[in-house]
């Protein structure tokens, strides 16, 4: 991996805020690192040549008061020095007669460097900045050729150097602070500036489960504008284009009703009069009863996705016992599928009142068993459970579970089974051909209608298991159902069919119905 | 023999539906728009109607308010669209039930029985109930409110006579579609609902605050005397 693929990889990884504050923080880190070092340098530059000035200035003083007392008088020297008026911190050295004197044992001849006491003995004042005993220092040297002698004053400038430590820490922290400061205003201008990238990615979300209303809201701000008209601009198409074909479907299915209408009558008034016929003739009259019958629940169906389809679904809640429903679904299949199927009902199921739209749960159990009926030998049983408590403790789900005769279902087919038309592996396994290809999707849609979940098992024993989740009150638990505009289909399917989750709570006693 | 109207466009529709009603041992008319219809009522009076929705003219909804105006004959409405606002307009309108096409003759014909029926009457309750100042004659088939007759549809009748026999009790939607109704378990809670809005408009002071018809949530209705 090269460097700036590496570089590529680390800046996308971060993502746009996190990159947008650590730039205002680099900025503010260079910014400030400059600014320090101006001020520092600045500071060091003005506060040492003040100092400087003012220890060359009292050096000459001090000299020429040296000379003048040298040249009158040869008094003790030492105190001579003493006598001097000295800044704190500064030293006198005098080199007079070959003898080197000194107001302080700190310093001598041996402090001097070479360079100054070179320079001095040549006849020239000179001042020099060196390290001695671990301090900065400053030497002024100052010839006195009527006196034939050398004055030194040495001055210390630990006080200056701790001076602009100080100034140093201050500025350090500052640019820590205007690091800080940068950041924050990074973090804060960048959520500031991609805040409306969140309104457009909520409103994304919002249309794929389903909001397909859901719009933009620009504000006044113009660079927006442009992006969330064209955002709004898609969200509409989408819209219509849906909506369009939802209708379509809708308008077939309602077109068809009539003539089936028509038929359906027709075929009754021939099953009435069915004696009448002549045996070829009533086994025609078979043949277009029962293909009549699938055609008819075809395009219920067909319908009813359409309905799904243009978000015009609405729940039609009513209070009942699970467990009865269960029942009654189960003699409203097909007798071949299921009117005799045991259900074992789990005693806490048994006293769970469940809301939902009956006529959809009907839907789903019937689907489920006529499922089974259809493609995997029947059903073996039927079972109805409480859901896993919620978090207080409290069942707040109802699990019907269908489980068949059939060879289960492969992992892989699992979710798919849930498409519309999906045929698959089981294509082959078609018993009788007269399914109408849209029952388990329609399952899948009642479901999720309730806010509720479906999912396929492998049933102890063998045999696939289909499990139904409901919430026992749909609005109750903070799940409605979708509003007007809302779109029932590709998306959300995957939020509805779930992989399995952990073994629901086994029944303990069971009721044969 | 009862006598059975259709009302609906598509000739094709009518013809098989007069077939299989007939075959269902009812004597059958039919009209193909609401204008005819209410011509025809005008004249005679049968003893259930059916409205298809959509017609071309004065629609399915129209003709059926139009009916109720003068008659509390029975009315089934007939919808290719059974979304729901167009079966519970039509109960508005003043339907007693519907049927969603494409229908099977057989239900259709259990439907028309249901409404034909008489109320039950149960041997052990009393055949006159009072509360406020309505009094309804089981019997007699009468509904007054102070003294005046209250014209209520043989639904609208059943529905408050079940009610007021058990009065004080709540009596679920599911019981009130069996025995109001003659559905089983599946009927549509929403033919409840509409007639007892409708209901409320003839017995109650104010409709919208219910003093006898009451709403118990989650539970269905009950009539406090």
């Amino acid at each position: 991996m090269t460097p700036p693929r590496r570089g590529r990889r680390l800046r996308n990884r971060l993502g746009l805020r996190a990159r947008v504050t650590a730039a205002f923080a680099v900025g503010a880190l260079a910014l400030s690192c400059v600014m320090a070092g101006i001020t520092y340098f600045a500071a060091r530059q003005s506060i040492l040549a003040e100092r400087q000035a003012t220890a060359q200035h009292q050096a000459f003083v001090n000299a020429s008061l040296v000379e003048r007392s040298l040249r009158s008088s040869r008094s003790d020297l030492t105190q001579l020095l003493e006598s001097v008026d000295t800044l704190p911190g500064s030293r006198s050295v005098l080199h007079t007669g070959g003898q080197w004197y000194a107001t302080s044992i700190s310093v001598s001849e041996r402090t001097l460097p070479l360079a100054l006491r070179a320079t001095v003995s040549g006849g020239s004042a000179a001042t020099q900045r060196f390290v001695a005993s671990g301090a900065p220092q400053f030497a002024v040297g100052v010839p006195l050729p009527s006196v034939k002698s050398q004055y030194f004053e040495v001055f210390s400038l630990a006080e200056v150097a701790s001076t602009l430590r100080t100034l140093a820490a201050a500025l350090g922290a500052a640019a820590l602070v205007t690091v800080v400061g940068g950041a924050a205003l990074g973090r804060w201008a960048s959520r500031r500036t991609l805040r409306p990238l969140a309104g457009v990615t909520d409103a994304a979300v919002a249309i794929a489960e389903g909001g397909l209303g859901t719009r933009v809201d620009a504000g006044d701000d113009a660079d927006l504008q442009a992006l969330a008209s064209a955002f709004n601009r898609m969200a509409t198409n989408l819209q219509q284009r849906i909506e369009r074909e939802a209708r379509f479907t809708s308008d077939v299915s309602h077109e068809l009703r009539s003539p089936l209408t028509t038929l359906s009558a027709s075929v009754a008034v021939l099953q009435a009069h069915r004696d009448e016929l002549e045996p070829r003739a009533q086994r025609a009259l078979s043949l277009l009863d029962a293909d009549l019958d699938r055609f008819r629940r075809m395009v219920d169906d067909l319908l009813e996705i359409s309905r799904f389809d243009a978000g015009s679904a609405e729940l039609a809640l009513d209070d009942v016992d699970p467990v009865e429903l269960v029942r009654h679904a189960l003699a409203g299949a097909s007798p071949a599928a299921g009117a005799d199927v045991p259900v074992d009902v789990d005693p806490r199921a048994a006293a769970l009142r469940l809301r939902v739209d009956k006529r959809r749960f009907e839907r789903v159990v019937a689907n489920l068993v006529d499922n089974a009926a259809r493609y995997a030998g029947g059903v073996r049983r039927v079972l109805v459970l409480p859901g896993r408590p919620g978090g207080d403790g409290r069942v707040g789900s109802v699990r019907v579970v269908v489980e068949d005769n059939g060879p289960g279902i492969p992992p892989s087919e699992r979710d798919r089974l849930f498409e519309r038309f999906y045929r698959g592996e089981l294509a082959g396994r078609r018993a009788t051909g007269d399914g109408t290809g849209l029952g388990l999707s329609l399952v899948a849609e009642h479901v999720r209608l309730h806010g509720g979940s479906v999912w396929i098992e492998d049933a102890p024993g063998g045999g696939a298991r289909f499990v139904v989740e409901l919430p026992l009150d749909p609005e109750g638990s903070g799940r409605r159902a979708p509003s007007d505009g809302a779109l029932g289909t590709t998306g959300p399917l995957a939020a509805v069919v779930r992989p399995p989750s952990p073994e629901p709570p086994r029944p303990r006693g069971t009721v044969a119905s | 023999m009862s006598h059975v109207l259709i009302i609906e466009d598509d000739e094709r529709i009518r013809a098989s539906m007069r077939l299989a009603l007939e075959d269902e041992g009812y004597t059958v008319s039919d009209v193909e728009s609401g204008e005819e219809a209410l011509a025809a009522l005008e004249g005679s009076t049968p003893d259930v109607v059916l409205i298809d929705l959509m017609l071309p003219g004065i629609d399915g909804f129209e003709t059926c308010r139009r009916v109720r105006r003068t008659s509390t004959v029975p009315v089934i409405v007939v919808t290719a669209r059974s979304d729901t606002h167009d079966v519970v307009a039509g109960l508005e309108a003043g339907a007693d039930d519907y049927v969603t096409k494409p229908f099977v003759a057989k239900e259709l014909a259990a439907r028309i029985r249901a409404l034909l029926r008489r109320a039950r009457p149960d041997d052990e309750s009393p055949s006159t109930f009072t509360f406020g100042d309505v009094a309804v004659e089981r019997d007699a088939g009468v509904v007054t409110r102070a003294g005046e007759e209250v014209h209520c549809t043989r639904t609208e009748f059943r529905l408050l006579c079940e009610l007021a026999e058990n009065a004080g009790r709540v009596l679920s939607r599911e019981h009130l579609l069996e025995r109001v109704w003659g559905y089983d378990y599946f009927g549509d809670g929403r033919l409840v609902d509409v007639h007892v809005r409708r209901l409320r408009t003839k017995v109650e002071p104010d409709p919208a605050a219910p003093q006898f018809i009451l709403t118990v949530r989650g539970m269905g209705y009950k009539l406090v005397v």
